[in-house]
């Protein structure tokens, strides 16, 4: 008896009170600045075209997979004529040859090499992935640039800048790091002049670092080219790449 | 030329009928052999150079013909290497090509071991001369290592003359799919790679899901800093994971398979090629494998670097060519994997334990280890240990085990501090729990992991804030970025842990990793950042007082943070030699010769050179920071 009337009175209570629902769709809240939505592909009012490009990044970001991106090559994005008539003056200046690129795009097309196979194989070519190779591959096979640029960047393995004639390779694995592999970096910035991951301005040498080698019993250790030192001191280093500097030549900065 | 078209041509030649009547070439009957370890350590230091010297000091003793000398696979003991293995068990190791006359002049020729490269125990002086009774290999039970550093991995017919491939074979003509799996499922083997998922289960789902195609994955891209294990047995015994590949590819009916290996680990790459090459023209891969009509073609996929394709998912993502980013699951692999097709994926060590475990029975595997953690596990031992190098232990031994007898203790006398487990993802386990056993269970109770096995131990000169900063600063730059508690929350903590390193930590700081921790742990998608935090967590859980010296007494006790500590000379050990005053790189050393020395502490860059060149021990680091110059000169000038 007594729970029936406190039911009345919250009922009654409310009774005179705002409502809270909303009788959708014939009235519309306003929504939330960032409320999610739905996705819609924006038609450029100018041509009627789709804005999207097909560049699949969304599709490649999305934490729950819900976009799928299907396309034609209609809608890839062209590279506009001025700017190829630019690279193919920076491609003079720069002695990127892109028949040397050809066997990697004949491989392509014979077996099917995935995108990161062909980066690798054109890393090869070139020491580096140079920006007129990467629009090469975009154009003949139909991948987007910003895929393309996705890929590369995503991997440490890929370079986008020319690296110098000599790779000292650091290993930062935690046995080298508990036993000085900072040290070892710091010196051979102070030798070479640079900082790490960059290239000496004479494009001798430039210093890298790594995850691990897996020579963790030999900690701290370091490859420059095919040669290694393992156990080395920052003393030691300096002069292993004195004597290096002495051989080849090499100036510091 | 490609780098994933390396089993695309099948040349099939007849199948070996028995694989034990295959001839050993090359080796005399009765003759002796010299086999030099080429793992990574070794040639790290060093011992391609020492096989040079071999095959030239031999020949020149005029017994080329009864002694051959070949190269094994990481022997294991790397704190020794280069490592030189004569006869059966004689064991030399820090060897240099200019001792290889001495050696083969004494031990060869005349018979009696070099005493001086023998390995030395730290405890007794003794020289051991038989490995089989050094305690680093007495204390282990090798299983998935059974044959890295035995057979000479370029050479399939040493292989094939220990046994290999006859578990394949036997499985794929005389037994069925499930056979094979309920066999790996009593085993009791579960996944190597560090979560632990039970194998058998995993082919099963595997073997269920409906498809026409279904694909084969071995994951090598063990990319976890301190670990080496799986790149060990793929430069060991390249063709044990093969066989296991194999097996596995027809209990689950795969026809394609990848090994997804890191590029960094060139040598395990090399090895592999010419293994599955070998392994293709004697028709254990390909087309009709073992003459049995089963279809199986492996291919190679070189990793481009990315810590993150460690995870499923994002590995499939990055043999398809994509960006490694990991996805949600489900749809699992074994549904939905590799192009949308079902997919197996397991760890080398795991496929190099199958072989074994269809050849002696799922009995003798699961009479090791623990109830819960069958068999035997496989770690690499680096850092401040005696005997560093791979090791296998049954699961369920106590890290004391591991560490103590495996490792021989700490090296040069020191205090053990901790031992950090499971790389990146793991943590940092104390002393006081140095009895923990060693299995997936009990060390997540601890709040480390299993991991993939490395095992990086550490002594007292060693920061345990520095090498929570260390791990993450690691995972940080390995985060894939999609999701935000990993990219964002990783950035926020490695902030904080930079600001306590430099000396400018604040009150409360230690509250605000253990609160971001938390919750890079609870939103993360993958596993990267579902355990980034895990270093830092477990080094504020049992080292929280060095944090708290860090921020509170702005000072570091280990001596390793650089804006908390402070280089002086002790005046009553300098000599006077002059020797760190020329090292010094800033020049900021200063002293009379035959006169202690004293450090500028406003010059001084603390780059340790001077500390490592003192021949006398006289360079000391003081914890907490000083202005003042420091050392002897103030002292001399009191006087």
């Amino acid at each position: 008896m007594l729970g029936m009337f406190k039911a009345m009175r919250t009922t009654l209570k409310h009774l005179p009170m705002k409502k809270i629902t909303v009788q959708y769709p014939e009235q519309r809240e306003r929504l939330p600045e960032r409320s999610r939505g739905l996705f819609r592909v924006v038609i450029d009012p100018a041509d009627g075209e789709p804005r999207c490009r097909a560049c699949t990044l969304c599709e490649s970001n999305c934490p729950v997979q819900v976009i799928r991106v299907n396309y034609t090559s209609k809608y890839r994005l062209p590279v506009p004529n001025a700017a190829r008539i630019g690279e193919a003056r920076l491609a003079a200046q720069s002695g990127v040859d892109l028949k040397d690129l050809q066997p990697v795009l004949d491989e392509y097309y014979e077996h099917g090499t995935s995108l990161i196979g062909m980066l690798q194989d054109a890393q090869d070519v070139y020491g580096y992935l140079p920006r007129l190779a990467i629009q090469e591959i975009s154009l003949q096979t139909g991948i987007s640039l910003s895929q393309i640029y996705g890929v590369s960047t995503f991997y440490n393995q890929f370079r986008l800048s020319p690296v110098g004639e000599h790779i000292i390779d650091v290993c930062h694995g935690t046995a080298c790091h508990v036993a000085g592999a900072v040290q070892i970096t710091e010196a051979l910035e102070e030798e070479l002049g640079v900082a790490e991951g960059k290239t000496t301005s004479d494009m001798k040498f430039t210093l890298s670092s790594v995850a691990c080698m897996g020579a963790c019993s030999q900690a701290p250790v370091m490859r420059i080219g095919d040669k290694t030192f393992g156990g080395i001191t920052p003393d030691k280093t300096r002069k292993i790449i004195r004597d290096l500097m002495d051989e080849v030549g090499g100036q510091k900065g | 030329m490609s780098r994933e078209t390396m089993a695309d041509e099948t040349t099939t030649p007849p199948a070996e009928t028995d694989l034990r009547n295959v001839s050993v070439a090359g080796r005399p009957d009765g003759g002796f052999t010299v086999k030099v370890c080429a793992g990574t350590a070794c040639v790290f230091s060093g011992s391609l150079a020492v096989y040079d010297a071999f095959v030239q000091e031999v020949e020149a003793a005029g017994l080329g013909d009864k002694v051959e000398v070949s190269i094994i696979g990481c022997h294991g003991l790397c704190s020794m290497s280069p490592v030189v293995v004569l006869g059966d068990d004689t064991l030399y190791g820090h060897l240099r090509p200019q001792d290889v006359g001495k050696v083969v002049e004494e031990h060869l020729k005349g018979g009696s071991p070099v005493e001086r490269f023998l390995y030395k125990d730290e405890t007794t002086g003794e020289r051991i001369r038989d490995w089989h009774d050094i305690g680093f290999y007495k204390a282990q039970t090798r299983i998935a290592l059974r044959d890295v550093g035995v057979v000479d991995p370029e050479s399939i017919e040493d292989y094939l003359a220990r046994g290999g491939y006859e578990a394949a074979r036997m499985a794929l003509s005389e037994k069925s799919p499930e056979w094979i799996i309920e066999h790996v499922t009593d085993s009791g083997i579960r996944g190597r790679g560090g979560a632990g998922f039970p194998t058998g289960v995993k082919w099963k789902f595997a073997a269920q899901s409906k498809s026409d195609v279904k694909y084969l994955i071995c994951n090598a891209d063990e990319g976890d800093p301190g670990a080496f294990m799986d790149c060990s047995i793929l430069e060991g015994d390249p063709h044990a994971v093969i066989e296991g590949m194999v097996i596995g590819s027809y209990a689950i009916g795969a026809h394609e398979g990848y090994v997804y290996v890191r590029a960094e680990y060139p040598l395990a790459v090399k090895r592999l090629t010419q293994a599955v090459a070998d392994a293709e023209a004697r028709g254990f891969l390909g087309k009709d494998v073992f003459g049995t009509g089963w279809d199986f073609e492996l291919h190679l996929k070189l990793g481009a670097g990315a810590f993150v394709c460690g995870e499923e998912t994002a590995l499939i993502a990055s043999i398809e060519g994509k960006r490694g980013m990991p996805r949600t699951r489900p749809p699992y692999p074994a549904v939905s994997g590799l192009w949308g097709k079902p997919t197996n994926i397991n760890n080398v060590e795991t496929y190099a334990n199958v072989p074994w475990i269809i050849a002696n029975g799922a009995e003798a595997y699961a009479a090791y280890g623990i109830d819960t953690c069958r068999g035997t596990k496989a770690f690499s031992l680096a850092g401040k240990v005696v005997n560093g190098g791979l090791a296998e232990v049954p699961m369920g031994s106590t890290l004391r085990h591991v560490i103590f007898d495996v490792g021989g203790g700490i090296k040069d006398g020191k205090q053990f501090k901790a031992v950090q487990l499971g790389g990146p993802s793991g943590g940092c386990v104390p002393a006081s729990l140095l009895d923990t056993p060693v299995d997936y269970e009990s060390l997540a109770a601890t709040g480390a992991i299993v991991g993939s096995g490395g095992m990086v131990v550490v002594d007292e000169d060693t920061c345990m804030v520095d090498l929570a900063r260390f791990f993450l600063d690691f995972t940080q730059k390995e985060s894939c970025g999609k999701c935000v508690p990993c990219r964002l929350g990783t950035k926020r903590m490695l902030e904080v842990l930079d600001r306590i390193i430099e000396g400018d930590g604040r009150e409360g700081d230690i509250e605000l990793l253990e609160e971001l921790g938390h919750y890079i742990i609870e939103g993360s998608l993958c596993a990267l950042g579902g355990t980034a935090p895990n270093p830092v967590l477990t080094t504020i859980k049992y080292f929280r007082s060095e944090y708290e010296a860090h921020i509170r007494e702005k000072r570091c006790p280990a001596g390793k943070c650089k804006a908390l500590i402070t280089y002086t000379i002790d005046p009553e050990a300098c000599t006077g030699c002059t020797l760190c005053a020329k090292k010094c790189p800033t020049q900021c050393i200063t002293g009379e010769k035959k006169q202690p020395h004293a450090i500028d502490v406003a010059n001084c860059i603390k780059c340790d050179t001077c500390r490592q060149v003192c021949r006398f021990d006289a360079v000391k680091v003081r914890s907490g920071i000083e202005q003042t110059v420091s050392g002897a000169a103030e002292t001399v000038e009191d006087q």
